[in-house]
């Protein structure tokens, strides 16, 4: 067997029948997944990729002043369209964080050899694109100082959530999902906070890390209940995620308005955002494996993994884009016909069609075995994902609601020029929260790529 | 009472190491290592599942409570006991209670936060987070405790006060 082509930088491309690790040594791994928060590898790359998704978080914090000095009505939302990019930015976003739960449970628990290398950007994805989520709603509110009327507490108002309605459920899911993900992100961390405390040369990030891992120390006391805590966690958040993304279409389904009322949303957005997820982590394993120069834990091998379960996750799509169609026609409502009719046809439909192409017609590309490797084309590919997801939003929220049961409430709607720094504001916030993340907290699981190496050699 | 520490260079050294110095009488050993030893029991999965329960039950019964007795809202003529509505809020608090317990129960159950601990002096723990297997063995005859681990193929053995 020939070892792994470099070229003359000493990068590798990923290949076809990579194994999932290029180097075995566990001591060449620790010294350069922990070498990037210590800021000892010097790469001047690092600040121009933050500067320009910094200055996109600022865009987002002047939009949100802004729309708390003016009020929603900066935005494009109007009868009958009073959901727009707020609910669509806030599905799309939340889609994006669950893939991330998705590859670092579910394949823990399928003991899956490629998920350890990509699991910590996958969960810090899902922190990030939670809070992104968690965002619009509040702003949505039109009173967001008011925002704690969410939570049923006791009051003097006679003023009490509805605990049947979706939209308290969603509340629920969401703080739930919040909390959880931020508490298995951080358990997640504690031996590799703890390697980096004891790797650590300045005493300031010794006193910094050592207060985070508090006295994570490696006996196989600390091993022996973490290892199966970590495990029933990661049981537990395989669940959670999918009763998150349901109950996300829940609050759609739950609603009379045609397009919408339709009890295949639950799976139906679980799918999608199995899509969205892979998508954008394959982005970021595409970027970060650069950056951080990781090319030799993160492989052919997890490029050929992530883009089939892109592929399938767009088959799954793709069936589910041919059930709303058919369950609609074959319930035969006419509101529901005349709505669905104008998805396809209507002023709309290039958004619906874009949705079509980039979410399952492109992705079968990834049949073939070379596409699989082929970072440009993949990194293409995905940003399409990406892209149609928004635009399946787009069509779910302004497509069902611009066209209600009643002909003279029909309208158009068009997102304003804040709607659109507000999304490319949190696309900043985003991507500027993971860049920032990855210099604080290791990149890659080191604990448990110690069992991958071991298992490789 | 002293803590003499050897490390090793891989899991297999270690554990040789560690079943020859069993045999040899030493009792009272804490092992350090960069990955997870061996698999073995924790009464963790019991405390979240009963956690989870608990929670779940609590949501359910809070709903019950709030739409039954302390707010009853008349929604469109819908009873005020219409349980299936509840499922959603009760397994997603039932789920934050066994997470949290989880967590939580795991830092009370290993005493942490402990960020000081005796053993933390002997610098081969240092590495014990990295790449070093280490033994630390608690005894009241030191030099006997340093020769085995010498013996037993230990690259560095370091001493200290327990």
């Amino acid at each position: 067997m020939t070892g792994p082509t470099r070229d003359d930088r000493g990068i590798t491309r990923p290949r076809l029948g990579d194994p999932v690790a290029l180097s075995t040594s566990n001591a060449a791994m620790t010294e350069h997944v922990s070498a990037v928060p210590f800021r000892s590898q010097p790469f001047a790359r690092y600040w121009l990729a933050v500067a320009p998704f910094g200055a996109l978080t600022a865009v987002l914090l002047g939009s949100i002043l802004y729309l708390f000095y003016a009020g929603v009505g900066i935005w494009g939302i109007d009868w009958p369209v009073v959901w727009g990019f707020a609910l669509i930015n806030y599905v799309w976003w939340i889609a994006i964080a669950s893939g991330g739960t998705f590859i670092s449970a579910l394949f823990y628990l399928t003991r899956s050899e490629w998920r350890n290398a990509i699991n910590r950007i996958a969960e810090t994805m899902t922190l990030f694109g939670a809070v992104c989520a968690g965002i619009y709603p509040i702003l949505h509110l039109g009173r967001p100082w008011f925002f704690y009327w969410l939570f049923p507490y006791p009051n003097t108002m006679d003023l009490y959530p509805q605990f049947r309605s979706p939209l308290l459920w969603d509340f629920f899911a969401i703080l739930t999902y919040v909390i959880s993900s931020v508490l298995f992100w951080y358990f997640g961390l504690l031996p590799d906070l703890a390697t980096m405390r004891d790797r650590a040369t300045k005493r300031g990030w010794q006193i910094f890390y050592g207060a985070l891992a508090l006295g994570f120390r490696g006996s196989s006391t600390q091993w022996r209940h973490y290892h199966v805590t970590y495990g029933v966690l990661a049981a537990i958040m395989a669940p959670l995620v999918c009763s998150v993304h349901s109950i996300v279409g829940l609050d759609f389904a739950g609603a009379a308005t045609p397009g919408w009322h339709s009890t295949q949303f639950p799976p139906f957005f679980i799918f999608g955002a199995f899509l969205s997820g892979f998508a954008t982590v394959l982005l970021l394993v595409i970027a970060l494996r650069r950056l951080l120069r990781l090319q030799d834990w993160m492989t052919g091998r997890h490029f050929d993994a992530l883009c089939k379960l892109l592929l399938t996750s767009s088959l799954f799509v793709g069936y589910a884009y041919t059930m709303d169609g058919f369950s609609i026609f074959y319930g035969g409502e006419k509101a529901e016909i005349v709505n669905y009719t104008d998805r396809l046809f209507g002023y709309y439909a290039p958004i619906y069609w874009g949705a079509v192409l980039f979410n399952v017609i492109v992705p079968q590309l990834l049949w073939i075995r070379t596409i699989r490797v082929n970072q440009v084309l993949v990194t293409l590919i995905s940003l399409g994902v990406i892209v149609g997801m928004w635009f399946e939003r787009y069509t779910i929220v302004v497509g069902s609601l611009h066209r209600p049961h009643l002909p003279s409430a029909w309208g158009l709607y068009h997102g304003s020029l804040w709607d659109w720094l507000t999304l490319m504001g949190t696309v900043g916030l985003f991507v500027f929260g993971i860049l920032l993340a990855i210099r604080i907290v290791p990149a890659m699981s080191m604990f448990e790529m110690r069992d991958t190496l071991e298992q490789q050699r | 009472m002293r803590i003499v520490v050897g490390a090793f260079a891989d899991k297999a050294a270690m554990q040789t190491a560690l079943a020859r110095l069993r045999e040899a009488g030493f009792n009272a050993i804490e092992t350090y290592t960069p990955s997870p030893p061996g698999e073995g029991h924790s009464p963790l999965p019991l405390v979240i599942l009963v956690a989870g329960l608990v929670g779940a039950a609590l949501g359910f019964w809070w709903q019950t409570h709030e739409t039954g007795q302390a707010y009853p809202l008349d929604i469109g003529g819908r009873a005020h006991f219409s349980w299936p509505a509840y499922v959603p809020i009760a397994f997603e608090i039932g789920v934050l209670f066994a997470i949290t317990a989880g967590v939580v129960g795991f830092f009370l159950i290993n005493r942490m936060p402990q960020l000081w601990a005796p053993v933390d002096e002997a610098p081969a723990l240092r590495r014990a987070t990295s790449d070093r297997w280490c033994i630390a063995i608690h005894t009241e005859a030191p030099d006997q405790a340093r020769h085995a681990l010498w013996r037993f193929a230990a690259l560095q053995v370091d001493e200290v006060p327990a």
